[in-house]
């Protein structure tokens, strides 16, 4: 809803993404913001930001493929380990922009997500989920399994010192920048995506397949679509991952990790492109938030060890996610809508 | 010769084994049309209450069965009443994501509780194998297998011959119109989750007698998955079959294909299997085909 006074003459303008001057001024304001953030902020809030932009790209591919797709993805891990991989061999060829191999990369996650989204021409409902959970089996075996001259077995792939553009990557600033703009980009693109002709498919998939059917939607291509959609956001964000740290390995990435990131999907608000930001901002906040509290906490209660912090983190974030689904399923996003909706109407009701 | 039949033999055993772990998806699936992710996780909850009650407060085995599965039934009930009771007459997708969740939860509560150090898992079942004739057998798996046909058949007369398994069914199919026709809808939810946790802790008990136990022991209920969709997840009986296939399979490949390529290509071929099942037919061999209508 619109604050008052607010009236289009155009559908046009109706349908853009930045539709009045407050929320340009707003947007471009938090931009300004976050692109100096490094310029202030310690080295520690640098490499939490660029690791939760890398997080937020992969969560987003997740958000149109589970929030408005409606399909349950279990493999958006491994899909981002496939990038990762991917991106990396491409950047150990010489001359090869890193630009390049990155979109390279999330070519090569997307083939390998739509491998595991054209079982969905025959399989239904939650079947489909269990197929990138075999995806998951797969990506782990094959890293594992293929002569280690070529993935690096168990010990990984490295990678030497790089630039893009003429800048140097060798500190955080500048992979705090390089993945803020990759972001911007693939926010920009989700946006583009859900409010076309296939985002409107993939919604109607979602709310009904059968009835999408008899609307002449092609039920089974929009479901490979949506896992193609989410599988290249995946590869993007694991050939920066792979980017980020210079080393890429098989643990980095399992069910466990696409598990969180369904968490952040759920607590950001299952259907919204910015939810998902929200969701891994506050995900990674409050994980960030374990690990800093962990040693003072091992401190008041010197029985419980390290290993508590890990397993406490693992019992916020499940609680965590039940309770979003019990009592606020439509997640962070859902009840800001309704602040800013009551805000605007005040002090009418409706 | 005799070689290959053994390997046949034994993996049929560990094919009922993967069947008794199946039963735990496919009676929450018939009672509620909920894919129960955290299944592995229950059958870790099982296993962890079996340690404690064995190793951790040295009572006599035949004293650590029947609390083990009040235990269960506990944690079963427990997981109905806090979540999905609440959930009831939602949608299936909330529910399935609460399983997701639940995958976490219960780890983290695993892990808080016991912590991450592997364990040794009691010896609750002889260790010394069965020598028959040729074949080598381990006795837990015989034990296990034998279990899982009574358990089986045993289920499979309640949910397709008597009035509450049969409303069960109706509870999955809609809740709400099983509420209209005075089914106990919650009673019903709450015995299938019961079912659940203690079938995972019969499984639990079979599985891991005498190994290690730590938090990624519940990985194998992910093995016990392209079981219980070769069956159709809506079969009880059609595990038995589907279990002995899936078991072989991997047995054989264990033992012919993985030296030759020097991986472990066993643990992969069940996962190829499901998707080939899926593609090709995605009720399984025994499961319902359903008319949609919108």
């Amino acid at each position: 809803m619109d604050a008052s006074g607010v009236f289009f003459t155009h559908h046009g303008r109706d349908r853009a993404l930045v539709r009045t001057r407050p929320q340009l001024v707003s947007l471009l304001a938090f931009l300004v913001a976050l692109a100096v953030l490094p310029l202030v902020a310690g080295d520690r809030w640098v490499s939490l930001g660029y690791t939760m932009f890398i997080m937020a790209i992969a969560v987003i591919g997740l958000q149109v493929c589970t929030g408005y797709a409606g399909q349950v993805n279990l493999g958006q891990s491994a899909f981002m380990g496939v990038g990762a991989y991917a991106c990396a061999l491409f950047l150990h060829l010489p001359q090869m922009p890193l630009l390049l191999a990155l979109v390279l990369g999330g070519a090569c996650a997307a083939a390998f997500g739509v491998l595991f989204g054209l079982t969905a021409a025959r399989i239904k409902g939650f079947y489909l989920a269990l197929t990138t959970i075999a995806a998951q089996a797969i990506f782990h075996f094959l890293v594992l399994n293929l002569p280690a001259g070529w993935l690096g077995g168990a010990g990984g792939l490295h990678l030497d010192k790089l630039g893009v553009l003429g800048m140097s990557l060798a500190n955080d600033r500048a992979l705090y920048w390089l993945c803020l703009a990759v972001l911007l980009v693939m926010t920009a693109g989700a946006f583009g995506i859900v409010r076309s002709r296939h985002g409107r498919s993939f919604q109607a998939v979602r709310d009904d397949d059968v009835a999408a059917g008899m609307m002449g939607i092609n039920v089974a291509a929009t479901k490979v679509r949506a896992f193609l959609v989410a599988a290249f956001y995946a590869g993007i964000a694991g050939g920066l991952w792979a980017i980020a740290l210079r080393h890429v390995s098989v643990e980095q990435f399992t069910l466990f990790n696409s598990i969180w990131m369904i968490a952040m999907m759920i607590v950001g608000g299952l259907g919204s492109i910015v939810g998902a930001l929200v969701g891994t901002f506050l995900i990674q906040m409050a994980r960030e938030g374990v690990v800093s509290l962990g040693p003072s906490l091992v401190e008041i209660f010197p029985a419980a060890g390290q290993g508590l912090v890990f397993a406490g983190m693992n019992v916020l974030l499940g609680t965590v996610i039940v309770l979003f689904l019990l009592f606020e399923p439509k997640g962070v996003m859902h009840r800001v809508n309704i602040a800013k909706r009551s805000y605007r109407l005040w002090p009418f009701p409706y | 010769m005799s070689d290959f039949l053994n390997y046949t033999v034994n993996g049929i055993l560990l094919g009922q084994v993967y069947a008794l772990l199946s039963l735990g998806f496919v009676v929450i699936y018939r009672a509620s049309k909920v894919f129960n992710f955290a299944q592995g996780e229950l059958m870790l909850l099982g296993a962890y209450s079996v340690w404690t009650l064995s190793l951790g407060m040295n009572l006599p085995p035949l004293l650590v069965i029947p609390l083990a599965f009040v235990a269960a039934l506990v944690y079963g009930w427990l997981i109905e009443r806090l979540f999905f009771r609440r959930l009831l007459g939602e949608s299936v997708f909330s529910m399935v994501m609460v399983t997701i969740g639940l995958v976490i939860l219960i780890r983290g509560v695993v892990l808080v509780l016991w912590g991450p150090i592997e364990r040794q898992f009691p010896v609750l079942l002889p260790t010394m194998p069965i020598i028959m004739g040729e074949f080598l057998l381990p006795t837990n798996m015989v034990v296990g297998a034998a279990i899982t046909l009574v358990l089986t058949v045993g289920l499979w007369y309640f949910f397709n011959r008597t009035r509450f398994g049969l409303t069960l069914t109706a509870v999955a199919e809609d809740p709400n119109i099983a509420i209209s026709a005075g089914i106990p809808v919650r009673r019903a939810v709450t015995l299938a989750w019961m079912m659940g946790t203690c079938i995972a802790t019969v499984g639990a008990v079979i599985l891991l007698n005498g190994r290690s136990l730590n938090v990624l022991s519940a990985d194998v209920a992910m093995a016990a998955l392209p079981v219980a969709l070769l069956a159709g997840l809506e079969s009880i009986g059609g595990l038995l079959l589907a279990g002995a296939i899936v078991g072989v399979i991997q047995s054989l490949v264990a033992a012919y294909v993985d030296p030759r390529i020097g991986g472990a290509a066993s643990s992969i071929v069940p996962y190829v299997f499901m998707v080939f099942i899926l593609v090709v037919r995605p009720t399984g061999l025994f499961g319902w085909r359903h008319i949609e209508r919108v």
